[in-house]
Order: structure tokens, then C-alpha cells, then sequence
């Protein structure tokens, strides 16, 4: 009888210790898109860039402004 | 850690800038970088402007169809716009010059004046282009003309990168910003990649999404600014297959690719093209990498770029 027991507590702990794990590892939640500040980039040779957070940058691209002389 | 040693200058019509991974902005090499981009930005300039009578470019629209000797910059970008028009199944077509003119994009945009569009007479999409490399000079079917103004900038900042490059060979990373089309390669003074800011046109000022690139270009092209006409109705941005301003495209689209010429061409070939379009275009492409804002709604990653949430940042650092 005391064995039957510790299976069945052994089971419990297991399930228990597996759900806890599946838990923690979910996959986080996407924020919109409209939110997203960031950019990964691959470049020619599929080598993966670093991904910013609002770091200050070295230029800015945009529709070319016309400039007064 | 190095420093950032920039200089900054107006060309091509819009504001430029040139930058330097340097230990010190008094080194002269880091000055012999500097000035040899801005000198090649005028060279190009002297060739390949469309609203300088005396350019390289101006002298072939104004000469009738007859041969001209132009200079080996102007020859390389025709080169590469014709190149360009093939690859593109005609999307970018750099002899759109007539339709624009009509459209009222007749000079130098700050000079620009209100009128009315109007048709371009016997204008049609594809007109022939020959170049002679062996003699150093082009000519135009009758009645044709170029404005390389969908490569042009691009071209120039690949070539002032190069330029400062060849001047400094030691250099760690540099820079061109030529209005928006940029060009970088190695190190930015940070010691990683560079990084490069979108700005968000619906909010001006903002930052939509910030690129990080160690080689290569990078180029936006758009309908929220340079418009003009009745009511600003009207945009740079001609579809060859209807010589007006392109009704169908995104407010913006912005092009990584390997070089800035490319990346200025790709982008002005979305820019007037659907979501849809847009997507199969870029997916076909596999270089070329794309953030596409739509007109309403969010921005749409195409190719290799996908918008990550901060979550992802966290992990990625």
C-alpha cells in the first residue's frame, strides 16, 4: 500500500513540476505593431543585426526634403 | 572608444553629411575622408543634375538625339538606371522626365511655382537610352529625357563613400547622407553597426523604427513630402504606365539593400506599388529589405525585416 502511494505522489509532483516549467517558458504575448520601435535586420549574408531599443543614431532616412539654398 | 567625426554640407538639393569612425577629428586623414566625400557628391552633382543647364545630364536631354560626351559618372549611372528599368519590368523608368515636367516638377523644388498639371504631350514610358563606353558618351531617342533623380542621390553617396574610403584607407566605418539616401560600411564609433533612424511621417520629428547596418544602403522614398500643384495634389512619384503621379503605393517605404543606388531604386519602385505588389516585389528580391507604411495603418515589414516587439530586445541583448 505505502509504494502504491508513492507513485501516485511521485506522478503528482511530476505533473505538478511539468506545468510549472510550461508556465514559465509561455511565449511572451506580441505588443501591437503600431507600438513596435524596433527593427532586425538580416543583411546580404544572412548574418542577423543587432536590434535597438531607442539608441541614439547616426542619421536619419526619410523622403528627401527639398532645402533652400 | 572612437569618436564620431562628422561634417556636414548642402547638395543635391538637400542636406548632406558625411561621417567618420576616427580616433580624433584633427587627424588628417579623418579630413582628407571628409572633404573627398563632399567633393565627389560635387562631382556628381556637376554631372548628373537635371536642373543645372550645364550639367553632363542636361547637355544629353537638351541635345536632340545627337551623341554627347559625358563624363564616366554620368555614364555609370545611366548604366545603372537602364539596368535598373530591365530589372524592374519597367516599374522604374528614369526617362519619366517629360511626364514630371508636365506634372509641374519643372525646376529645382524650392522653385517651384502653383500651376496646374498638365498632359505630357506624346510622352511614353521606356524611350530608348544609349550609352557608348568605349568613346564616353549617350544620347536619347528624340524627344526623350532623363532625370535620375530615383538613383541619382543614391549613386552619389555610394561613390563619396568609396571616395572617402580610397582617401583613408585605414578608416574603421564611414558614412554618406545625402537627404535621406545613405551609404555606410564597418564600425560606428560605438563599435557595433550603424544605426540608422526611420522617421515616421506621420508624426514628423518621431523615430518609426531605427536600422542597424555594418555594409550597405539604405533609401526612402515617399508621397509626404515634395508635393506640389493645386492644393499640393500632386507628388514626384510618376507611374510609367499612366505618366502621372502614381495614385496606388505607400506614404513611405524605406529599402535596405547591398548598396545605396539599388536601395534608392527599389524604394522609388515600391513607393508606387500596393501592399500586395509590395510584398511579392520585395519577397522576390532576397538582398532587399523593406518597412513599408501604408497610407492608413501600421507599418509593414517585407523580406528580412520584421518589427520586434521590446520583449524580443531584451532577449536579443
Amino acid at each position: 500500500m505505502q509504494r502504491i502511494w508513492i507513485v501516485v505522489l511521485s506522478v503528482w509532483a511530476m505533473l505538478a513540476i511539468v506545468a510549472v516549467l510550461a508556465w514559465s517558458s509561455r511565449p511572451a504575448a506580441p505588443l501591437p505593431s503600431t507600438s513596435a520601435q524596433t527593427v532586425v535586420v538580416k543583411g546580404p549574408g544572412g548574418k542577423q543585426r543587432l536590434v535597438v531599443l531607442k539608441a541614439p543614431t547616426h542619421a536619419t532616412t526619410a523622403t528627401s526634403a527639398a532645402v533652400r539654398p | 572608444m572612437s569618436a564620431l567625426c562628422r561634417t556636414e554640407w548642402r547638395a543635391v538639393g538637400t542636406a548632406c553629411a558625411a561621417a567618420v569612425t576616427a580616433d580624433s577629428p584633427d587627424e588628417t586623414h579623418v579630413r582628407a575622408a571628409l572633404a573627398a566625400a563632399q567633393h565627389e557628391v560635387a562631382a556628381c552633382e556637376r554631372e548628373l543634375s537635371r536642373f543645372d543647364p550645364a550639367s553632363d545630364l542636361s547637355r544629353v536631354n537638351a541635345a536632340g538625339g545627337r551623341w554627347t560626351h559625358v563624363g564616366r559618372r554620368l555614364l555609370e549611372a545611366l548604366r545603372l538606371a537602364v539596368s535598373a528599368r530591365e530589372a524592374t519590368s519597367g516599374r522604374f523608368d528614369p526617362t519619366v522626365l517629360p511626364a514630371l515636367a508636365a506634372a509641374g516638377y519643372d525646376r529645382s523644388f524650392e522653385l517651384l511655382e502653383e500651376r496646374p498639371a498638365v498632359a505630357a504631350a506624346g510622352w511614353r514610358a521606356g524611350a530608348a537610352i544609349e550609352l557608348d563606353e568605349r568613346y564616353g558618351r549617350a544620347r536619347l531617342e528624340p524627344g526623350a529625357a532623363v532625370d535620375l533623380g530615383g538613383i541619382g542621390k543614391g549613386y552619389a553617396a555610394g561613390r563619396a563613400l568609396d571616395a572617402m574610403l580610397d582617401a583613408s584607407p585605414d578608416l574603421a566605418g564611414g558614412l554618406v547622407d545625402l537627404g535621406g539616401d545613405i551609404a555606410v560600411w564597418g564600425e560606428s564609433p560605438e563599435g557595433g553597426p550603424w544605426l540608422i533612424a526611420v522617421a515616421d511621417p506621420r508624426h514628423p520629428g518621431q523615430t518609426l523604427a531605427v536600422l542597424a547596418l555594418e555594409d550597405g544602403g539604405v533609401a526612402t522614398s515617399g508621397r509626404d513630402a515634395r508635393r506640389f500643384g493645386p492644393g499640393r495634389s500632386l507628388h514626384h512619384l510618376i507611374d510609367p504606365e499612366t505618366g502621372e503621379s502614381a495614385l496606388a503605393g505607400p506614404l513611405t517605404v524605406t529599402v535596405v539593400a547591398p548598396d545605396p543606388a539599388a536601395a534608392e531604386v527599389h524604394a522609388t519602385t515600391v513607393a508606387i506599388a500596393g501592399v500586395g505588389e509590395a510584398e511579392a516585389y520585395i519577397a522576390e528580391r532576397p538582398p532587399l529589405s523593406a518597412l513599408y507604411v501604408p497610407q492608413t495603418g501600421p507599418p509593414i515589414p517585407l523580406g528580412e525585416l520584421s518589427l520586434a516587439t521590446q520583449r524580443l530586445v531584451v532577449r536579443a541583448a
